[in-house]
């Protein structure tokens, strides 16, 4: 006995559909390509009251920023911004509880904030922990 | 004589539906990813090691007008710390990442009120920069 055959179709997607599929790959590697995930850098600075009492107990370390790009103040020392990390280097190489690691950043109000951001950088690279001083605002009334 | 007229189906094509399907998904995820702040103009300074920022509950901007934005509202420095600590709650860990998009130019007097107020509301700062291209 002769058995047929199954009839087996080839199915195609149809030539008129390629363009809509071109056209929502390239939405979709467009969206992927869009959303690109924030990189940045994670920075723990200490409450402002623990930064009150620790000043009165142990000297620190104090870098001033002004909105000359090229040097910074240490502990009112002038100091290039090519020698800070050696110079950092050394004042911390001692110190080894957290606390005495603190380096106060204060900064003038023109200082630019990529300015700060490469400072306070090579502060952590040399192991120092930031904390930031402002100078206070008083409003004095005059009769 | 009465000729009888063709019934048309009007019928959505099935071929479709998959393709219908794909847009909504993109549509979906654009509208997911999307930040409230995407549309606010500032550039991030760049440094020399950055990592993941990942998500975070509050997002700070401080644009090139040098305006203060929480979660792409426009706020005001003295409203920050409180709406801080109230969107914060009592959150641990990684939760209490603050992300802060700050413009490159911006001076001292704009963002150190910023990083403050969120050391005050005990947010983790996570500035949110560009890797430096050696």
């Amino acid at each position: 006995m002769k058995v047929r055959r199954k009839c087996k179709l080839l199915v195609e997607p149809p030539s008129s559909a390629t363009g809509d599929i071109a056209f929502n790959l390239i939405v979709f590697f467009l969206v992927c390509a869009s959303i690109q995930p924030d990189s940045g850098r994670l920075q723990e600075i200490p409450r402002s009251e623990e930064n009150q009492e620790q000043k009165e107990e142990i000297e620190n370390i104090e870098i001033a920023l002004t909105g000359n790009l090229n040097a910074v103040s240490l502990n009112g020392d002038t100091v290039r911004i090519t020698e800070l990390e050696s110079r950092l280097t050394k004042l911390l190489k001692n110190k080894t509880k957290p606390q005495d690691k603190i380096v106060i950043v204060k900064s003038k109000t023109d200082t630019p904030y990529h300015h700060w951001i490469d400072v306070t950088t090579e502060i952590e690279q040399c192991g120092g922990q930031i904390t930031i001083q402002r100078e206070e605002e008083q409003t004095i009334q005059v009769q | 004589m009465k000729i009888s007229r063709r019934p048309l189906a009007a019928t959505v094509p099935s071929m479709a539906m998959g393709d219908i399907a794909f847009n909504l998904l993109i549509f979906f995820v654009i509208l997911a990813k999307a930040t409230d702040d995407s549309h606010l103009q500032w550039d991030p300074a760049d440094t020399i090691d950055v990592t993941q920022a990942g998500a975070a509950k509050v997002s700070i901007v401080i644009d090139a007008e040098s305006k203060y934005y929480l979660n792409g509202q426009q706020i005001g420095i003295a409203q920050l710390a409180p709406q801080i600590e109230q969107i914060l709650g009592t959150t641990t860990g990684d939760d209490r990442r603050v992300l802060l998009k700050v413009h490159r130019d911006a001076t001292a007097n704009h963002f150190e009120p910023i990083i403050e107020a969120v050391s005050e509301a005990g947010g983790t700062i996570m500035h949110v920069l560009e890797e430096k291209r050696k």
